[in-house]
């Protein structure tokens, strides 16, 4: 995820416009517009002084990689939305019926 | 009575055919971005605009909503028009398509204009329905802070971080529908919106 996205997530959130965090950093809104389209890339630093500036921390993590959602995300990624909800809905199905199935093996 | 069975696509079909401003947000907004995760209902955050509310409520009507309680899964009948949806916060409901809840005001959100600003308006399944972006997803869930919030966070992030790396890999996915060139922008139905400054 770039800094420019999270700093426009923390901003929205915060209700601020790019002006009025632009005062806030003592710069300009035409600075933060460009960070947040990608047009610059702000450091860690930059980036963890604007989202303070909007009232957030920002607290890294560090967790073990985990790819088992990518690999399903990524497939979902190369096919069109119809695709992406058919799929959901067969999920839903076979769902509901694995949940039948079991309630009738109890009985 | 059981819950009905899921047809997101006649849900939100019957919000459209009633002309209700609203937009895709929550779990099933992140399914149409590529989520892996799999839910069971339908949030949207409709315009507050009175028009719009009774258009809502004829809506809701058409759709035999009820209230979802935790007694009573099948919903409860309730009364209500334009005026009595806006002043609640959250409208947990079921209809004869499935689950639907209701939020005036997502959390990190300032409301339907906020998240209407950067939605894709798609057609799903023959359904045209405004979905919100995927920052937008995502920002909401990261402010509601739910621990199943925090378990989806992670592909959501890394759905947007691909996207943002290769910007044309979504509308590629589009192309190949036979819904081809339904990936736009949303046209404002209030007028040019005010500029993100």
């Amino acid at each position: 995820m770039r800094g420019g996205s999270l700093i426009r997530e923390a901003r929205r959130r915060a209700g601020l416009t790019q002006v009025e965090l632009a005062a806030r950093l003592h710069t300009t809104q035409s600075a933060i517009a460009r960070i947040e389209r990608g047009g610059t890339e702000p450091s860690y630093e930059r980036v963890t002084d604007a989202l303070r500036a909007c009232g957030y921390e920002l607290v890294p993590r560090l967790l073990p990689a985990d790819d088992a959602d990518w690999t399903v995300a990524s497939t979902n990624l190369a096919v069109d939305p119809d695709t992406r909800v058919r799929r959901h809905q067969a999920a839903l199905r076979f769902a509901e019926a694995g949940r039948k199935a079991l309630t009738d093996a109890r009985a | 009575m059981p819950e009905p069975e899921f047809r997101p696509e006649l849900l939100l079909g019957v919000l459209a055919r009633h002309g209700v401003r609203h937009v895709l947000i929550g779990g099933f907004a992140g399914v149409i971005h590529g989520s892996p995760y799999v839910t069971t209902d339908v949030d949207v955050v409709p315009d507050t605009d009175p028009a719009n509310l009774e258009r809502l409520s004829s809506a809701l009507d058409d759709l035999r909503a009820r209230v979802w309680t935790q007694d009573e899964p099948g919903g409860v009948a309730f009364d209500h028009d334009g005026v009595s949806l806006g002043a609640v916060r959250t409208w947990n409901l079921v209809t004869d398509h499935g689950r639907l809840d209701i939020t005036f005001e997502p959390s990190g959100t300032a409301g339907y204009d906020d998240v209407a600003r950067d939605a894709v308006h798609l057609v799903i399944l023959g359904t045209e329905v405004d979905v919100a972006s995927l920052a937008d997803v995502i920002r909401s869930k990261e402010a509601a802070g739910r621990d199943k919030d925090h378990l989806v966070l992670p592909v959501l992030r890394r759905i947007l971080a691909e996207n943002e790396r290769c910007p044309q890999a979504d509308s590629v996915a589009s192309r190949r529908s036979a819904n081809a060139s339904t990936f736009r922008r949303q046209p404002s139905s209030r007028g040019p919106l005010m500029p993100d400054t």
